[in-house]
């Protein structure tokens, strides 16, 4: 499919970046679609922020085909970011300003003029509860309402498309709720939104599909429900034991074909085709079913934890 | 109503990206005017004052200037550097460390206007401070020709060339050790030896030269002709050496920026 009747607004092929040596995105393909939230799941350093500053036009590709709102981003990066609100990592406010005028400032560069950019920034401060706080300093801020400033600016400019990078890292619950509630007000007004995350909460909360990413490779993706099913099936058994009975434990798993993971104390075992271990009879073992989840799936196919170092 | 346009571009550069940086800039002088005035305003007054009345008068008339109307167009100049330099080295730094740039880079924005846009504002700000300066001299009668106004044209090229100089610091500093060797080893040895105070002439032989080669002396040379009106050829080459340092350092300064920011 090409042009107007194309639901893709990113199409990402085989996109590659090095630093010298080292690929940090190694031959990634994805597409986001129209309206929906499309994430990015995997442990620091899987290569999510620099795939989403490929994305915004930010970091020239090494190598494949990136086009955003029918725009080639290799071509014309820049031009990408008329349509991209992009929120970076670090929230970027400046704290030489107010927090109205880090918005009616990033609207004057971006193209808006200066009373458009005040009109809009007014708005934009209303819809994600910020009026009481416009003319505050930043560093009077919470993170939370720092991080939801950072967004209102990528609001702006009305962008087709959301670039969210670690929407709610370090922040409190409470900051996260509410950005959490942010976003989806954005997705029920139709604005797509590309996100990363490594917390799994999130991603499954937030995303209608999600790429689990790992050493700069896309492993697996899909619907959250999905991925858990077919990559981890409905629950996992988590096997606690006493030290004599390990062997038989582990022999049975083996026989059975059922994935695991060794943690030391405790081993998880999931079945993606169904089933259960059958570790009844054994002495000394305690086990307990809990429903999985994409913890699990990364488990599963990347043989390691989200939040392992 | 949609609200962003698409954008217009002349020769590949998008001078909307200018204006922001620029008017990002001015906003926080507006916001910050009164401490600001100090830096503008009352120190380089008061090394006027101080050293233009009080040396002064230990020292004789300086090829046929009294002293305080010698050392003008010096501390103007002067004033114009650091104002360049500390705006797009201290400042500049700060603004990639807390990702203001990185900000400003997620708009249609390059490296290159990111760094024509903070130069400008150097150069603005060096405008500035001449004026608050010259403004005064010219009130104490130090500076009574009309072509004093040219101090300011003086000060504008001082900071486009300092500025982009201040822009290196910025992009190549890791820390702010390194950082601060643009005001230990760059302004204000430059300061002294750029003829602001003396002039160039009294150095031993060997110096003279050197003195002529480093950014400022040019700079206080221009200022001079200026405020005493009698221009001649050698501040034509003046002028002409800070334009093209000028041309030489921005797209060092841009180049290294780009390496900086975009990765």
């Amino acid at each position: 499919m090409n042009g107007q009747g194309d639901s893709a607004v990113i199409r990402a092929s085989g996109i590659t970046k090095r630093f010298g040596e080292v690929v940090a995105v190694d031959d990634v393909s994805f597409e986001v679609r129209r309206g929906e939230t499309y994430g990015l799941l995997g442990p620091n350093g899987a290569g999510k922020t620099t795939t989403m500053r490929m994305v915004s036009g930010l970091s020239p590709l090494s190598a494949g085909e990136l086009v955003v709102a029918g725009i080639d981003v290799s071509l014309q990066g820049r031009e990408v970011r008329h349509v991209l609100g992009v929120v970076t990592q670090q929230d970027g406010l400046d704290t030489d300003l107010n927090a109205r005028d880090n918005l009616i400032v990033y609207g004057f560069i971006a193209g808006l003029s200066r009373a458009q950019a005040a009109q809009r920034a007014d708005a934009v401060l209303m819809y994600f509860d910020l009026t009481d706080k416009a003319n505050d300093e930043i560093d009077s801020l919470s993170g939370g309402m720092k991080r939801r400033l950072a967004i209102a600016r990528a609001f702006m400019t009305r962008p087709q498309v959301i670039v969210l990078d670690e929407p709610t890292t370090g922040l409190d619950p409470q900051g996260r709720n509410r950005v959490w509630q942010e976003l989806e007000t954005m997705k029920q007004a139709g604005v797509t939104i590309l996100m990363s995350t490594h917390y799994m909460d999130e991603a499954s909360a937030l995303c209608d599909r999600l790429a689990i990413m790992h050493h700069g490779q896309i492993l697996a993706e899909g619907a959250p429900d999905e991925l858990v099913n077919l990559h981890a099936g409905r629950e996992v058994a988590q096997v606690r034991m006493s030290n004599g009975a390990r062997g038989d434990v582990m022999e049975r798993i083996d026989e059975a074909g059922f994935d695991y993971r060794d943690a030391g104390a405790v081993i998880m075992v999931w079945a993606p085709s169904g089933g259960r271990p059958d570790l009844y009879g054994l002495d000394g073992v305690r086990v307990s079913y809990r429903p999985s989840n994409l913890e699990d799936v990364f488990l599963s196919v990347a043989g390691r934890g989200l939040t392992d170092e | 109503m949609m609200a962003v346009a698409q954008s217009t571009y002349v020769g590949g550069i998008r001078p909307r990206s200018i204006a922001g940086i620029w008017f990002r800039h001015a906003l926080v002088l507006r916001r910050t005017w009164l401490p600001s005035l100090t830096w503008y305003f009352v120190e380089p007054f008061v090394i006027l004052i101080a050293i233009g009345v009080g040396i002064g008068t230990l020292v004789d008339d300086i090829d046929g200037l009294p002293y305080a109307r010698f050392v003008t167009p010096g501390v103007i100049a002067g004033s114009a550097m650091f104002h360049a330099i500390f705006e797009c080295s201290w400042g500049s730094f700060f603004r990639i460390q807390k990702g203001v740039y990185e900000t400003a880079l997620t708009a249609p924005v390059s490296t290159r206007e990111l760094a024509m846009g903070d130069i400008s504002w150097a150069m603005s700000r060096a405008v500035i401070t001449a004026f608050c300066i010259g403004t005064v001299a010219a009130i104490l009668g130090w500076i009574d020709s009309p072509s004093g106004v040219g101090v300011l044209v003086a000060a504008a090229l001082t900071g486009i060339q300092f500025g982009a100089l201040g822009l290196i610091f910025a992009a190549l500093s890791p820390n702010v050790h390194i950082l601060s060797l643009s005001f230990t080893v760059v302004a204000s040895p430059l300061y002294f030896f750029s003829g602001a105070f003396f002039p160039i002439s009294v150095l031993p032989d060997w110096a003279e030269p050197i003195a002529w080669a480093t950014p400022l002396t040019p700079s206080v040379h221009l200022a001079r002709g200026f405020v005493t009106g009698s221009l001649e050829m050698s501040h034509l080459f003046a002028a002409l050496y800070v334009l093209g340092m000028s041309a030489a350092l921005i797209p060092i300064a841009s180049a290294l920026l780009h390496r900086r920011l975009v990765k």
